[in-house]
């Protein structure tokens, strides 16, 4: 297994197109992230890492039908790919494995 | 601000966004600003949204998001441009040794007017405290002694230092030749015989401190400053003290062997860049030339420089100074009315040393001084020929432009952009800047030697100079450009489809362009030589015009004090030689750099409101007239027999005129001091520059026996002055004899105006040397333009005549048209030049006819070469393949 370059922001990116699921794109993304982790966080930020996880073959994108909004201009829609998720799960076993490591922290969270 | 109603992001950003951004991310990141833009409209109003959609769009800017440059470095791109180039170049052999040729001309002669002007604008400036050197000037503008001048009585430098503490250090120097400075005989104190040497001046210990000048022996502080001093260059030292270190030996000036003078020092050589040219520096310490001479302050004969603290106020100092000087040294000893119009019309000033060598036009100091003038009007000719040069470029680069246009058309068409055909077209252009450029500087290396020559300059080419490899490749480069950069656009934006159709008119497109190029390299050129014959016209009219005395023949010895005792039985035996006509004894003479004086002169018993004041008093004997030819209208010369005549006065027509003494004979006129009987009038003659109006003048009879003017019958005069010499060497062994001719220092005088006239002969023949090599270019390119034209108008029966009439017509018209243009500038800057001159050739219609005349014909005959060729062929040859 090749190891992952998984930035901390780019994990977070990748784990608001999955919740998003379907409707993930620039500005959607990063209302997301304002909302949900109350962050201030620059659309050309989002813009970047979208397009760093793109590169590294974690989502992928099409474009959406174009609408009245936005000035005629059509959305970049990015879902999550196989490896993308393979990714997301890695990460978050490494960090349960560490968590498990800590003495008196059991994990509080599971996963279904 | 007000909400448009349709609120919109700020364009600039969008503009901008559009600009930089990748066009595959370009809709997502514009669609996403808008998106926001929108959002925050609603939430934050107008203002707040643009601000942020701005922040948006700027922090967007990233090295991920900007545009490829689409530019990609090749060298194999280059290779093709120079070898594509290169083998136009060789292809068309005439044409580009025409502009190779041409342009080399306008580089080197840009070149060689650039080390001029560099040389030129460096004068003084090597000093350790060259910003904090100056001289002082005093001007007047009012009355007889009106202009500027750096004489000052001697103790000025002392009440300077002792009254402004602004002052560091303040020197004078007396180059006077009154007072032995100037050229004098000198030898070591063991050696018999003398050697006239020039560059002799007294000057104070300051001098050295303040120019800090360079010491090859001795120690600069104390080499000037004990009695009997001397300094000298260490040229001069290499001269009479061979390998050794004269320190303290002892020289002898002037033959004086009583006072002879102690070796101080010896400084480096003045280098050519100063406008201090000295090679003996004689201390002033304990020097009083006559009895309370360094305390009067009633005769001015030093130049003051002065040191100034560093940060003073120059212009309060200025004002404080004459203020001072005026009221507490010289209000003494004038009247009321005499303070009142100085400190009317008067100032002092002082001027940086830097500005010495060009900014002294104004200033009577004895020098000889660069003129900015001259340096803006050889900058100005240097830049016109380079110009004229690039318009060859130009003119030939799109005349021939049909010829690459197939070329431009087809590399079009297979898919070249317009950016890489300029890329082409200005390869093309350095190669030929590059050759030009090899080619001019080493003709400006030939031709060195020759222009020295021309401008009176020792110039060394600076092959080795930090500054000139760069800036040579650097020049390159920007002609480079700057003559391709036209042509470049314009071949490169044919369109392929009309040029592969044939539709493009052959060389006929922009011709008004290239007609108004021609019209420009010609009125140029036409100016130059108007210039050209405007100035030897004025040349020719100084060396010819009557002076009022006779220069010719007429030999002048120098030095001949030293021949004492001895000198009336010089005189004796020089006026019984055969050959020589008559003999004066006087150093008054009417050419310049020779003695003068100023003197105030009225007629005995009136008051003295005749303004008279800067009338010469000249000591002659009775034989100046005679062997000067000058010529006495009223009265009679002076007489050895009469007694009488030591109290008479020869006047001129200007001083009869101005004191109003008609008739003039036997009236009294006075200086004050003495008065004298008028005992003739001499016709007025110009014994200043003919800048110059001619002023009051008394001849008396006197002793100053410093030159002897001798005038020679016959041709022969080397035998003259041989039988001279040997008179000479007879009664002063000793002594060199130094003999000049007065038709030659009269010429002298005049050296600045034959430089400017060999300048503008020069720069003429270059101008129209290029520019009828890009005519013959032209010509006949557009000769074989129209050869079937031609072919076909024979064919019809047109003769020569009429052929070659048309191909000259239209180069014609341009030429006339250059004239009409050339005419008026050239009158105008003629006439300006010319109002120097009080006494100047006044400019008539045939300098311009022959001008016209001259510059049609050369055009004509470079035209016609081509032309004639034309009309003359076989119109089978030309028509043989339709």
């Amino acid at each position: 297994m090749h190891r992952i370059h998984l930035g901390e922001f780019e994990e977070l990116t990748l784990l608001f197109v999955a919740v998003l699921h379907g409707n993930a794109y620039g500005v959607a993304v990063m209302e997301e992230i304002e909302q949900q982790t109350g962050r201030a966080v620059n659309i050309s930020a989002v813009h970047a890492a979208l397009r760093r996880l793109e590169e590294k073959g974690y989502v992928n994108s099409e474009w959406s039908e174009a609408t009245a909004q936005r000035g005629g201009r059509r959305k970049r829609l990015f879902s999550i790919t196989q490896a993308g998720r393979a990714a997301l799960e890695q990460s978050r076993d490494t960090y349960l494995k560490l968590w498990e490591q800590i003495p008196g922290m059991a994990p509080k969270i599971s996963f279904s | 601000m007000k909400v448009p109603i349709s609120p919109e992001p700020p364009r600039w950003a969008d503009r901008f966004l559009e600009w930089y951004c990748r066009s595959e991310l370009l809709e997502e990141i514009q669609g996403d600003a808008y998106e926001l833009f929108d959002k925050r409209l609603i939430a934050n109003g107008y203002k707040a949204a643009r601000r942020a959609f701005v922040w948006d769009v700027l922090r967007s800017f990233r090295l991920s998001t900007i545009r490829r440059i689409t530019y990609k470095f090749s060298s194999d791109m280059y290779k093709s441009n120079f070898k594509i180039a290169w083998r136009s170049l060789v292809k068309h052999k005439m044409y580009s040794a025409i502009k190779i040729g041409g342009f080399a001309i306008g580089i080197a002669a840009c070149l060689l007017i650039a080390l001029f002007i560099k040389d030129e604008l460096s004068y003084d400036s090597n000093y350790p405290e060259a910003e904090r050197i100056y001289r002082v000037v005093a001007e007047t503008t009012e009355g007889e002694f009106a202009g500027q001048g750096v004489d000052f009585p001697a103790p000025f430098a002392k009440a300077l230092k002792d009254e402004f503490p602004e002052f560091e250090k303040v020197a004078r120097i007396n180059p006077n030749s009154l007072f032995t400075g100037g050229g004098n005989p000198i030898r070591r104190i063991e050696a018999a015989q003398n050697t006239y040497e020039e560059g002799f001046t007294f000057a104070d210990q300051e001098l050295l401190d303040i120019l800090q000048i360079k010491m090859i022996y001795g120690d600069r502080k104390h080499a000037l400053d004990e009695p009997n001093t001397i300094v000298i260059s260490e040229r001069k030292a290499q001269q009479y003290f061979p390998n050794e270190n004269p320190v303290g030996k002892m020289l002898i000036t002037n033959d004086n062997k009583d006072k002879p003078v102690k070796i101080g020092g010896v400084m480096a050589n003045f280098p050519s860049t100063s406008h201090l040219q000295y090679d003996f520096l004689i201390s002033m310490k304990g020097v009083e030339f006559y009895n309370g001479e360094q305390s009067n302050w009633g005769a001015s004969n030093y130049h003051t420089y002065v040191l100034l603290k560093p940060g003073v106020d120059i212009a309060k100092l200025e004002k404080k100074m004459f203020s001072v000087i005026v009221h507490k040294y010289l209000g003494a000893q004038m009247s009321k009315t005499e303070l009142e119009l100085v400190e009317r019309s008067s100032r002092l000033y002082l001027q940086p040393i830097r500005d010495i060598h060009l900014h002294s036009a104004e200033i009577h100091d004895g020098m000889r001084h660069g003129d900015i003038r001259f340096v803006w009007l050889f900058g100005a000719i240097a830049g016109f020929i380079l110009l004229i040069a690039c318009i060859n470029f130009v003119n030939l680069s799109t005349a021939r432009s049909s010829n690459r246009a197939k070329e431009v058309g087809l590399r079009k068409t297979v898919g070249s952009s317009r950016g890489a055909l300029i890329g082409q077209f200005l390869s093309e252009s350095l190669l030929f800047s590059w050759f030009s450029f090899v080619l001019g500087v080493l003709l400006a290396w030939a031709l060195l030697p020759y222009f020295n020559q021309l401008s009176g300059k020792t110039l060394q080419f600076p092959w080795l100079a930090w500054w000139f490899l760069p800036m040579m490749v650097l020049a390159c480069l920007f002609v480079g450009m700057l003559a391709g950069l036209y042509p470049a656009f314009y071949l490169s934006g044919f369109n392929p489809i009309n040029v592969l159709k044939g539709k493009l008119s052959k060389g006929s497109s922009n011709a008004n362009l290239r007609s108004a190029l021609v019209v420009f390299q010609f009125t140029t050129s036409i100016v130059l030589i108007i210039g050209t014959l405007i100035v030897t016209r004025q040349m020719n009219f100084i060396l010819h015009k009557k002076l009022g005395f006779d220069k010719e023949q007429v030999l002048l010895l120098n030095g001949t004090q030293t021949l004492g005792d001895n000198l009336p039985a010089f005189k004796n035996r020089l006026q019984q030689l055969p050959m020589v006509q008559s003999v004066a004894v006087s150093d008054y003479l009417p050419i310049a750099e020779s003695k003068r004086n100023g003197n105030e002169f009225w007629e005995a018993g009136k008051d003295k409101e005749g303004n008279s004041s800067g009338t010469q008093i000249w000591q002659v004997d009775s034989g100046y007239i005679p062997t000067l030819g000058m010529k006495i209208v009223e009265g009679r010369n002076f007489s050895t027999a009469m007694k009488s005549d030591s109290q008479g006065v020869i006047i001129n027509q200007a001083l009869a005129k101005k004191l109003n003494l008609a008739p003039a004979l036997g009236k009294r006129i006075t200086n004050g001091g003495q008065s004298y009987q008028v005992i003739g009038v001499v016709e007025d003659f110009h014994f200043e520059s003919l800048r110059e109006n001619i002023g009051g003048m008394c001849l008396v009879l006197g002793n100053s026996s410093n030159v002897v003017s001798v005038k020679i019958k016959g041709q022969d005069m080397q035998k003259a002055i041989q039988q001279i010499s040997a008179i000479w060497k007879d009664l002063a062994p000793t002594q060199p004899i130094r003999t000049t001719f007065l038709d030659d220092s009269y010429a002298k005088m005049y050296a600045d105006v034959r430089r400017m006239g060999y300048i503008f002969s020069n720069f003429a023949i270059l101008a129209i040397v290029v520019a009828c090599l890009g005519l013959f270019a032209l010509s006949t390119y557009l000769a074989e333009q129209r050869r079937k034209e031609i072919g076909i108008r024979k064919v019809l029966g047109a003769s020569v005549g009429s052929v070659m009439g048309l191909l000259v017509r239209n180069f014609l018209v341009l030429i006339l048209i250059s004239l009409f243009i050339a005419v008026p500038t050239a009158w105008y800057l003629m006439q300006k030049w010319l109002e120097d001159f009080v006494y100047r050739y006044h400019i008539r219609g045939d300098v311009f006819f022959l001008a016209g005349f001259s510059v049609i014909l050369i055009a004509l005959l470079t035209i016609s070469v081509q032309a004639l060729r034309s009309a003359l062929s076989n119109p089978l040859d030309s028509l043989r393949n339709e």
